[in-house]
């Protein structure tokens, strides 16, 4: 993963954008972090919300799935990475499936244990500090 | 030959002349037979007739029988009135019969004929009367009722000064012949349908050359190539392959294996259009020539057939790592909100409701869910009221499988609910769902559930997984809104979204 700009080092202030488009796995990706002390930057759907957010700047990290409703979003993966913002994807394709936007990016599949993920994303702002 | 004979009884002196007159006539035969006689003095009606047998070219004649006797043709020669006077030994065989027995007889004695086509014989003698000669074939008959085909010269013998002296027939039998020209005929034909109907292309090549002698048709729109602009071109050429090292490769790598095989080659059609073929190479001597056949196979389709498969085992594999992760947020908030004494019972009604959904996802090939189905489906529990309880009333609608989704799981919350506190949990409540799409520039869709005649309805103190499910997550799957009212007399829900963002396709709309 690109090398992480993360001024915030208190993970409770850490704002995070969900980009994924399966409502009950965003719900509850969404209090599992809520759980493990994390902020919501937002949570997004389509490709359109997440470059918004993103363009917005006001997200640490980003947890995205690799297909929303059929749309790829490598644009999403371009625009963090231009923005030097870490991210990890998720996807139930497997790496071998991946395009290369997502190349080098921190991969899970899914489904995965939700401690995995948050264990994941700590090791994002670990990596960021070294 | 049939004669009657007046018989009366003999005296005693004809007798002994008769027997004498026998004798000698008995004599002469075995001298004839013998070849000791040279001429016959027959006493006729019409006065005295010479036969000669054997005369000052007595010499020549029994050369000429030799040779005659040893061709496997059968010759037969007749005097003017039909009657034979020779036979070979090729003719004996094949009739059947010896010299003896029909020498002197008629040729019906021997066999009849049968023409094949109609008016044959009229045709026949009218050539032998003008040219002097016949060829053709025909059908004889022999005496025990063998048939067989002959094919048969006929000449007119003329003597020295030009007066027909009798007929002479050359025969041969070609019933095998042409039983074996019948079965390359059939060959030929039933190998050129073969051939032409191939539904892969066929190019022969020379080996020598390495062009192309032969081409089938289905190669010629293959290659969008006409016939005879491809004889005589090379592979290279045509475009199969890529150049002429290539060809070269091809042919040095025949002449060792004599077979070569390529399991996909692009081919470029002359108008551009791109197949993938196989090629079968073999190399074959064909009467002395070697020649090399080459059938080409358009896998272009079983390709792209291939692909699609390979996209769809992906799909697949995709759509149930997305369907686990899914169960396994379900799980996770159902044990976080619920009464864990209840878990495994409520997990297991929301993974059936997810598992209905999907059964009617594969039902239309993932092209979305008939609405009233998916309401069937997830009521399925409390089927014996739709209809009487449950009243259901929208117009035919394929939603797409996102919302479907969404829409599916909380109409299941909601009947859980109505079953436990609502409408459902007595004897007289009742549900209306009703769905609409209204509007028609951009038409919207609205989907409502109203419950009347059911206890009073008091709002639950907190927010379980239920009200998420039917709330935040129904909203999302349709990127609509969700409004949800505990009203006294009857629990109400109802959700609203641009049609377009809910339905595959809207088949119907409200009249």
């Amino acid at each position: 993963m690109s090398k992480g700009r993360i001024g915030r080092t208190n993970l409770s202030d850490a704002r995070i954008l969900l980009v994924e488009d399966e409502p009950m796995l965003a719900y509850a990706l969404e209090e599992s972090l809520i759980d493990a002390g994390f902020q919501i930057a937002g949570v997004a759907g389509r490709l359109e919300q997440a470059l918004t957010i993103v363009a917005g700047g006001n997200c640490d990290a980003a947890i995205i799935d690799v297909n929303l409703a059929g749309v790829s979003s490598a644009p999403v993966a371009s625009a963090l990475v231009a923005g030097s913002i870490p991210f990890i994807v998720v996807s139930g394709y497997s790496r071998q499936q991946q395009q290369d936007a997502f190349a080098g990016a921190r991969f899970i599949q899914k489904p995965c244990r939700p401690d995995d993920l948050i264990k994941a994303l700590r090791g994002l702002f670990t990596e960021g500090q070294e | 030959m049939s004669k009657e004979f007046k018989l009366r009884q003999p005296r005693g002196t004809e007798i002994v002349a008769l027997r004498a007159q026998l004798k000698e006539a008995r004599e002469v035969l075995k001298a004839i037979r013998s070849g000791e006689v040279d001429a016959l003095i027959v006493e006729g009606v019409g006065g005295p007739q010479i036969y000669t047998l054997q005369g000052l070219d007595a010499e020549t004649n029994r050369f000429r029988g030799e040779i005659l006797a040893q061709i496997s043709d059968a010759v037969i020669a007749c005097d003017p009135e039909g009657r034979v006077i020779y036979l070979n030994a090729a003719a004996e065989q094949l009739y059947g019969v010896t010299s003896t027995m029909v020498l002197g007889e008629r040729l019906s004695e021997i066999y009849s004929t049968r023409w094949e086509v109609a008016g044959g014989e009229a045709l026949a003698l009218a050539e032998l009367r003008e040219r002097g000669e016949w060829r053709g074939e025909k059908v004889h008959i022999r005496r025990d009722g063998r048939e067989f085909q002959v094919e048969s010269r006929v000449t007119i013998l003329r003597g020295i000064t030009g007066k027909p002296m009798g007929r002479l027939a050359v025969v041969r039998d070609v019933t095998e012949r042409n039983r074996h020209e019948d079965k390359v005929r059939v060959s030929e034909i039933r190998y050129r349908r073969l051939f032409e109907a191939a539904q892969d292309g066929v190019l022969i090549l020379d080996s020598g050359s390495g062009k192309i002698i032969e081409a089938n048709p289905f190669m010629t729109r293959l290659l969008d190539y006409p016939r005879d602009e491809l004889i005589g071109r090379e592979l290279f050429e045509i475009g199969l392959l890529k150049d002429e090292a290539t060809s070269r490769k091809m042919f040095e790598t025949l002449r060792k294996t004599n077979e070569v095989r390529y399991d996909n080659l692009p081919l470029e059609g002359r108008t551009g259009l791109h197949h993938e073929v196989e090629v079968v190479a073999n190399r074959y001597d064909e009467s002395g020539r070697s020649v090399i056949q080459c059938n080409i196979r358009d896998i272009t389709e079983r390709r792209r057939t291939e692909e699609h498969v390979k996209h769809l085992m992906a799909e697949v594999n995709h759509r149930a790592k997305n369907l686990l992760a899914v169960v396994q947020a379900v799980a996770q908030q159902t044990a976080k909100h619920g009464d864990p004494a209840t878990f495994t019972m409520r997990l297991a009604d929301r993974i059936s409701s997810l598992a209905a959904g999907q059964d009617l996802l594969v039902k239309t090939e993932w092209q979305g869910i008939d609405m009233a189905d998916l309401v069937e489906a997830q009521l399925a529990h409390c089927q014996e009221w739709i209809g009487t309880r449950i009243l259901l009333h929208g117009p035919p609608l394929r939603l797409a499988a996102g919302p479907a989704q969404g829409i599916g799981m909380a109409l299941h919350e909601l009947a859980t609910n109505a079953a436990k506190y609502g409408a459902l949990s007595n004897r007289v409540g009742k549900v209306h769902i009703h769905w609409q799409v209204s509007g028609d520039l951009d038409p919207g869709f609205s989907i409502s559930w109203r419950e009347s005649d059911g206890p009073r309805v008091i709002a639950p103190a907190r927010k379980g997984f239920g009200q998420v499910v039917i709330g935040r997550l129904a909203e999302a799957a349709v990127s609509g809104c969700a409004a949800i009212d505990f009203r006294e007399d009857g629990f109400a829900w109802s959700l609203s979204a641009q049609a377009r963002d809910v339905a595959a396709s809207v088949v119907a709309r409200q009249p």
